[in-house]
């Protein structure tokens, strides 16, 4: 066994420059793996967090039908104590209630219909990223109750500025009666995303709860968990538990499914492209053992003559395609670390590009230790069974053909 | 000479199919040799020389007829079985370039040892004394490439030699050496099958072997044309 593996490096390293081609194409083809999947991660948690962090939460709580009905009479059942479950529930880090509705909202110069969102300032900063992207005034500081946080195309729409009053319109619940409040403009954001600054307002919760006559009730409670991957985790008690026959408790990849089998697609995607390098390497590999098998079908023929088994010199020819693959996966992981470490650092910039709803930032690879372990094991075993192929060949080659050249 | 018979070939035949062409190589070779015998076996090319050496090597198979080695049929000898009775019954000596390039002089000889699960320092010790007797010794650490072509041969001879067969095939061994090389060459292995009783069995060109064999077996078209006992 010692002895073939020794004969194997040496005879890998007899034609170098071959080799070295060969371990490149090879090596390329690992680090693009390694690359794309850091890359896929990165968009992948980019896209999430987008999704999730700019607003929705990774789990949101309704009535049940609220969400497509957007019925304000509909507000969460039990809310008191749902809310304190929520505060001992260890997989919830942060949560934020709030009181939506559809409404108008009037300038001097014009109106527009928008969502109302009736929010709690400083919890909502854990959910939200609108305190993050005020762009001019502030968020709710003034603490009057009479401030409105709009987004900057409204704005512009509007024709106001900060300090400008606004007159905001909702349908109360039970009954239907128009209700009207005075606001002034304290905060305008701008997430530069059309939909986000052009259709939604901000006011305090409380002056939405009053606006709505629903008392103390809500609509909604967006939560976000001690770790993103437990809001894609449907076995996670908290579905069972915050969900019952009058609310639904539902993850982000049901509130946004278009984002989630996107998401699932390039995963889909990875594993395809995945397949087609691999296929590319494969036919590298066999081209590389061949000519390296044919070129010393006289050596083989030599090694057959005097005693070698035919098993022998497979196993000759396996070690050969594991050697290859070593040195493949050396300059693979080498190249594939220098280029995510680059990437890491400057990042791949997809700001305002829109997927499924979600809207991407700059993209930054997640490098992780298994990338680094998985795909050198799958180059690894792939060209070992490739290797098997011309194994097979030289195991059945006949000895006086091999030596016709001499004898 | 009362000694035992360590090749016999009956009705020997080699047809080969070249694009639905057959040629007869070997056309029906009825031949003994006796253990210890130095035989050549003389022919123009495409006499068959090559293919009857490779016919009783077990290198390549009979379209007909049988080939006996130590009373063994191995004409009808396959795979491992095959490998197993070539390591430890016959040693080969090619043209050249026959030494694995990669491998040390020492690793070259010690290489049929190694199949045959000689411990490591016994196949130390009979690598030196064999290149002792090839007058190669203080050669086991250099490659093949750092060698003359006739001292490669030698190589190639201790290699052969290292596992005590019974029977050495050497197939133009001197043709790629000078008439003073092949000379030394010619006279080691006469004095090596004179004192370990191997049997040597040439395939060749060379008049300075044709001279020195104690038995000349001339092939012309795949026939034994005259069988020569000196």
């Amino acid at each position: 066994m010692m002895f073939y593996l020794k004969l194997a490096w040496r005879n890998i390293l007899r034609n170098k420059r071959r080799t070295i081609i060969a371990s490149i194409a090879i090596g390329v083809g690992l680090a693009s793996m390694i690359v794309t999947d850091g890359i896929m991660i990165g968009m992948k948690n980019n896209l999430v967090d987008s999704a999730t962090s700019t607003l929705l939460g990774e789990a949101q709580i309704h009535r049940k039908d609220f969400r497509f009905t957007q019925d304000v009479e509909k507000t969460i059942i039990k809310k008191e104590p749902l809310i304190k479950a929520l505060k001992k529930d260890n997989s919830v880090e942060k949560f934020s209630e709030r009181v939506l509705s559809l409404g108008m909202i009037t300038s001097p110069s014009t109106a527009e219909s928008v969502i109302v969102y009736g929010i709690d300032p400083e919890s909502d900063k854990f959910l939200s990223k609108i305190d993050d992207v005020i762009k001019e005034g502030t968020y709710f500081e003034e603490g009057s109750g009479r401030e409105v946080v709009i987004g900057s195309r409204l704005a512009d729409v509007l024709e106001v500025s900060l300090g400008d009053r606004i007159v905001i319109t909702v349908a109360q619940a039970f009954g239907g009666d128009l209700s009207q409040e005075m606001f002034l403009v304290g905060g305008i954001y701008n997430f530069n995303v059309k939909e986000m600054d052009n259709g939604m307002v901000f006011i305090r919760k409380e002056k939405a709860q009053k606006m709505l006559n629903v008392g103390s009730e809500i609509h909604e409670i967006a939560v976000k968990f001690r770790g993103l991957r437990m809001s894609e985790n449907k076995k996670l008690p908290f579905w069972n538990k915050f969900g019952s026959e009058e609310n639904e408790a539902v993850s982000w990849t049901i509130i946004m499914p278009e984002l989630k089998n996107m998401l699932d697609m390039t995963d889909i995607s990875l594993i395809i492209m995945g397949g087609i390098l691999f296929f590319v390497v494969i036919f590298g590999i066999i081209n590389s053992l061949f000519m390296s098998l044919y070129e010393r079908m006289f050596e083989f023929g030599i090694l057959k003559a005097v005693g070698t088994r035919p098993g022998g010199l497979r196993k000759l020819i396996i070690f050969e395609a594991g050697w290859l693959a070593v040195i493949s996966n050396i300059i693979g992981i080498i190249l594939g670390l220098i280029i995510s470490l680059l990437l890491v650092k400057y990042g791949i910039d997809y700001s305002g590009i829109e997927i499924a709803g979600a809207y991407m930032d700059k993209i930054f690879p997640v490098m992780n230790f298994i990338q680094y372990i998985k795909y050198p094991v799958f180059v690894l075993i792939f060209t070992i069974i490739v290797g098997f192929y011309p194994a097979f060949v030289a195991g059945r080659m006949k000895v006086a053909d091999a030596l016709r050249k001499s004898m | 000479m009362g000694q035992k018979t360590i090749i016999s070939t009956k009705n020997l035949v080699k047809t080969y199919k070249d694009n639905g062409v057959e040629a007869k190589a070997v056309r029906g070779i009825d031949l003994e040799i006796s253990s210890g015998e130095f035989t050549a076996v003389v022919g123009p090319s495409g006499s068959g020389k090559t293919t009857f050496l490779n016919l009783i090597s077990g290198l390549d198979t009979p379209t007909e007829g049988t080939v006996h080695i130590n009373n063994r049929l191995i004409s009808e000898m396959k795979g491992k079985e095959l490998s197993d009775f070539r390591r430890d019954n016959i040693g080969f000596v090619f043209q050249s370039y026959n030494l694995i390039p990669v491998l040390t002089v020492e690793e070259n000889i010690e290489y049929i040892m190694l199949l045959q699960g000689v411990s490591k320092s016994e196949r130390h010790d009979r690598v030196l004394q064999i290149l002792d007797e090839v007058g190669l010794k203080g050669m086991e650490s250099r490659r093949p490439t750092q060698l003359s072509g006739g001292q490669q041969q030698r190589v190639a001879i201790a290699r052969a030699m290292v596992s005590n067969p019974a029977l050495i095939l050497a197939d133009e061994p001197t043709a790629n050496l000078d008439s003073e090389m092949g000379s030394d060459l010619l006279e080691m292995m006469k004095k090596l099958n004179e004192s370990s009783g191997m049997t040597f069995l040439f395939s060749t060109h060379d008049e300075m072997i044709m001279g020195r064999a104690k038995r000349l077996i001339t092939l012309k078209d795949g026939l034994v044309k005259s069988d020569e006992t000196r």
